[in-house]
């Protein structure tokens, strides 16, 4: 009695996973497809779903418009922002897990809320800024900016991995003469290399994925991927097969990133509140 | 418990990160709180000029700024119960046990979305929900219903939001509540399922306690996520039809980048601020008291 | 070689102004740029067909000069903003591509060189250049402000009726509508059926609905934005008669009209939905094309329809000038550049390209006018626009942003056609206010 039963609930749960998967899975085919789509074919009424794939959206993008240049730029900015983060946020973090300071509790806080922080509520007066320093459309500029987001996601992370290292094996060291830095260094940052991974490639999917910086602050020579991403939504002629294969171009070095540190995503999009 | 160290050592390990945030986060603040003070537009430079609070009088009789800050609320307590919703629904379903290579599949495909690059999230709604070419709209056709206008109708665009909002974010609310739900003890849950079949009195009773702080950091991290909301609707409507889909970072965006009224846009930033600040601090002290 | 392109140039000046073919002689484009090889130019283009005609030419131009033309292709959406922040910033831009609505304020941060400058260096102006045989409305509104020339006409619009000829006869008429009332009375009833429409309206909430949807049913009926005294006139009988009739057309036109941009117009038609509209005349290739069309066959081009103040067809379009921020070389290599690409001699293979241009001696020849459909039209058009169709001003940027909200906020019935055009009236008055027009400050100029 309890087989039959059983089977049906577990077909009740297949078709159940197979929807959410296809919910999920279903939009990024159907960027896929439009995006080797002819512009005829893309504007067919109604929508095809089989036709004779080609390739010229992606040749025309990547070498006519530039789009290439585009995500070049996009990995400096978010390789660079990443590696800035890390080597600023891992001594922060390591310092706000194990040392005890007054105002620990108000920099915690102040660190937390950047999170909060809207780029909008930024960009204007960064705009009018980086014109006085001559850092309009320079990756610097966006390396920086980006720094917003990138620098409190390493600390939150890394402190919550710098706190499950036993503090026995700083004492250990610190009985032998070995200073804050060598401990540092030498022991606890390698022990907190998974933090530093996932927060790294957190860092590097936020960067790679911001918009609005990257829109007023580099309009030209610096301009990343999904900035040029938009500019082909021109109200004359909106070029569906060349927006969605530049959109493929964009996503899928991030859906990589993201399947590759999937089993972490949800604690760093979290900010650590679920382990 | 926690070592004692030099304050010189503490500086060392913390300055640079604290200097660079200051200098990123907190310098370009204090710039635009001073021009909040301005009369400044771009293209009256000539003209600009100290006004004092102006510009705030302004903002704050604007009925355009209450009207979006009312609208992005809205998004907010319409789309997140949804999620909520879905996403406990999506949970529940994969913390079952069983059919083991499936769900890792499934959990691997609910980490597409919320890592998808948040402008092209908008463009792809542009392609899919297009009233004549749309897919979404052949899939209507095939049960039965019209094709729909989703970008031209003010409430349909206001929808077509929230349900791409639904796409993007019900994965993840459903993978943080998935790992709420693994932190109740098996054999606490075993016992109950022994008890009662009803398995809504085992998600009542003894899992929703464990769910509580999963359901907080969605609540926290949602209303960070709507406030700050921006790519995906600026590719998608732009904020219309009309008013429609204006949220308020879309508002303070047009005032600053298209009618140039820097001074303007600073003091609707600064006052959006102090209610993210309110409610960031709210949050905080609710959640991550354990912390300190 | 030498000797050649001075043949070449000698050529090209008695061509046009046989008369003056002597003072020619001393002048060439190769000549006149060798200062200046290698310079490189920094400019916004939009992806419209007439800037797809210049990047086909530019390859010519940089062959006879060394002079590289970078071009950067923008939407026309963030154009503005990118120039504005470019010049505000002191950025890389060397030439400033002008809309029309654009040229006050542009010119009155003094972010341009006036033409002058240049039309007086004998070394770099064009013995050729003939500012006469540029359309006078076209030259005075795209690229003068306040009696100074900047811009020469570069990318060239008249609002023109495009419609479906084979649509229209199966209606039973034989000639499109010649006036607004007939579209209301006659034409939208009668073609609006079977999930076809009569007519669309661009009114996206952008540029679009300030110029191509509410200062189109403004003008026709006697209206305008401004009195004489820069008072709104919005709320005088006749603007309001034209928003009024706007709001009663959309019956005939499809659901979501106000979420349509140019690209959903034009296809409409080119998909044969609906049976016709109003658009610039830059279009007229998309349309055309067998490739993008499926009604290029039945494609009839007509002067826009008239109102009860005449034919006050929509006018838009875009001028190139020397941006100021640029060094002195750069000026002057971007200067021959916009010589080179709006001038008479180009006008003839500009056209061949799909762009349009604003001379009047590329339409001189009839053979075109059979070739290219839409010249007569065209030509009609520029010759009863008015200039201030939206007010050229500083303040327009500002102004059209209210007129945005409200003129698609009116479309969409959330608000009355009067108590939006009061809203409109009242926020624009306080934006010329600020601007000091009512103190005297600053002289009544659109």
């Amino acid at each position: 009695m309890a087989a039959p039963m059983q089977a049906r609930s577990l077909w009740a749960e297949g078709i159940a996973l197979a929807l959410i998967g296809l919910f999920c899975v279903f939009p990024f085919y159907w960027m896929v497809t439009t995006s080797l789509k002819t512009q005829l074919v893309a504007l067919a009424d109604p929508p095809v779903w089989w036709f004779t794939p080609t390739l010229a959206n992606y040749r025309e993008v990547l070498f006519e418009d530039r789009v290439g240049v585009s995500l070049i730029n996009s990995l400096i900015v978010a390789t660079s922002t990443t590696a800035l983060a890390v080597l600023l946020g891992c001594p922060a973090a390591y310092a706000l897990a194990r040392f005890e300071f007054r105002g620990k509790t108000d920099l915690w806080f102040w660190f937390i809320t950047n999170r909060f922080v809207s780029p909008v509520v930024l960009v204007f007066p960064v705009f009018l800024i980086s014109r006085e320093l001559g850092l309009r459309d320079t990756h610097l500029a966006l390396i920086l900016m980006y720094l917003t987001f990138t620098l409190p996601i390493v600390i939150w992370i890394c402190t919550d991995q710098f706190r499950s290292i036993p503090r026995e094996l700083d004492e250990a060291a610190m009985l032998e003469g070995a200073s804050q830095w060598r401990i540092f260094r030498s022991i606890c940052l390698p022990l907190a290399m998974p933090g530093v991974a996932v927060s790294s490639i957190l860092s590097f999917i936020f960067s790679w994925n911001e918009l609005l910086f990257a829109y007023i602050l580099a309009p030209n020579a610096a301009k990343t991927a999904p900035a040029m991403a938009i500019s082909f939504m021109e109200g004359y002629d909106v070029p569906y097969g060349k927006i969605m294969a530049t959109s493929t171009l964009i996503v899928v070095p991030v859906l990589i990133f993201a399947l590759l540190a999937s089993k972490h995503l949800v604690r760093g999009l979290t900010m650590g509140a679920v382990k | 418990m926690t070592l004692r160290v030099p304050r010189r050592t503490i500086a060392a390990f913390i300055g640079p990160a604290v200097a660079a945030l200051a200098i990123v986060g907190v310098a370009p603040l204090l710039y635009a709180l001073w021009k909040s003070f301005h009369d400044f537009n771009l293209t009256q430079l000539a003209r600009q000029r100290w006004v004092g609070l102006q510009n705030y009088q302004t903002v704050l009789t604007d009925s355009d700024f209450w009207d979006a800050i009312g609208r992005t609320a809205l998004l907010f307590v319409s789309a997140v119960p949804v999620q909520i919703a879905l996403g406990l629904a999506i949970a529940l379903v994969l913390h079952r046990p069983g059919l083991t290579f499936w769900k890792t599949l499934t959990r691997l495909s609910l980490v597409l979305p919320m890592a998808t690059t948040y402008a092209v999230v908008g463009l792809l709604a542009q392609v899919m929900l297009n009233q004549k070419y749309g897919v979404i709209n052949q899939m209507l056709g095939w049960v039965g219903v019209d094709a729909i206008n989703f970008i031209g109708d003010p409430t349909n665009a206001f929808i077509a939001v929230i349900l791409w909002d639904v796409w993007q974010w019900t994965p993840f609310v459903a993978l943080v509540l998935l790992a709420g739900l693994s932190t109740v003890p098996p054999e606490i849950e075993e016992a109950a399922r022994l008890e009662t079949r009803s398995p809504w009195t085992v998600l009542r009773h003894v899992q929703l306690p464990f769910l509580i702080p999963s359901l907080v950091a969605v609540l926290i991290l949602r209303t960070a996520d709507t406030l700050k909301l921006f790519d995906m609707v600026f590719t998608m409507t732009r904020g219309g039809p009309g008013n429609a889909t204006e949220f308020i970072a879309i508002l303070i965006e047009r005032v600053g980048n298209r009618q140039f009224d820097i001074g303007l846009a600073a003091a609707q930033s600064i006052i959006m601020l102090a209610i993210t600040i309110v409610l960031a601090r709210l949050y905080i002290r609710l959640f991550y008291r354990e912390v300190s | 070689m030498k000797l050649k392109s001075h043949v070449s140039a000698l050529a090209l000046a008695s061509a046009s102004l046989a008369g003056l073919a002597g003072a020619a002689q001393a002048w060439s484009l190769e000549e006149a740029a060798k200062p200046y090889a290698g310079t490189e130019l920094e400019v916004l283009f939009l992806d419209r067909p007439g800037y797809n005609a210049a990047i086909q030419m530019l390859p010519d131009f940089e062959a006879a000069t060394g002079i590289k033309v970078n071009h950067t292709t923008v939407p026309y959406e963030n154009a503005l903003g990118e120039q504005v922040r470019d010049f505000v910033a002191g950025g890389d831009l060397d030439i400033a591509l002008i809309d029309l609505v654009w040229i006050g304020n542009f010119a009155e941060n003094g972010w341009l060189v006036p033409s002058e400058t240049f039309i007086n260096n004998p070394e770099l102006a064009d013995p050729a250049l003939d500012m006469a045989d540029f359309f006078p409305l076209v030259l005075d509104a795209f690229g003068s402000w306040n009696g100074v020339n900047y811009g020469l006409p570069f990318d060239n619009y008249s609002g023109l009726l495009f419609y479906n000829r084979c649509m229209l006869e199966a209606a039973g008429f034989d000639k499109p509508p010649a006036t607004w009332q007939e579209v209301m009375d006659t034409y939208g009833p009668a073609l609006t059926k079977d999930g076809k429409y009569a007519y669309a309206l661009q009114s996206k909430r952008n540029e679009t609905q300030s110029a191509d949807s509410f200062a189109r049913f403004l003008w026709p009926f006697g209206g305008s934005f401004l009195n004489a005294e820069f008072r709104s006139n919005l709320n005088s009988p006749e603007s309001q008669a034209g928003l009024q009739f706007r709001q009663d057309l959309m019956q005939f036109m499809p659901e979501g009209i106000v979420a349509w941009d140019h690209a959903e117009t034009v296809n409409a038609l080119a998909q044969g939905d609906v049976a016709f509209i109003t658009e610039w005349s830059a279009f007229y290739s998309t349309l055309k094309s067998p490739e993008t069309s499926t009604i290029a066959d039945c494609l009839g081009v007509a002067p826009e329809p008239a109102g009860p103040a005449g034919r006050r067809p929509a006018l838009g379009g875009f001028s190139l000038a020397v941006a100021s921020q640029a060094d002195a070389a750069e000026q002057a290599a971007a200067w021959l550049f916009i010589q080179w690409v709006t001038s008479a001699a180009n006008a003839g293979r500009y056209l061949e390209l799909g762009g349009v241009p604003a001379r009047q001696s590329a339409y001189a020849d009839p053979a075109l006018a059979e070739q290219f459909t839409f010249i007569p039209a065209l030509v009609e058009s520029w010759q009863e626009g008015v200039p201030e169709f939206r007010p050229r001003f500083a303040e327009w940027p500002a102004i059209t942003e209210i007129v945005q909200e409200y003129g698609t906020r009116m479309m969409l019935g959330e608000i009355s056609v009067e108590e939006g055009a009061r809203e409109i009236g009242t926020q624009m008055e306080a934006v010329l206010e600020d601007a000091g027009y009512y103190s005297g400050a600053k002289p009544l100029a659109q």
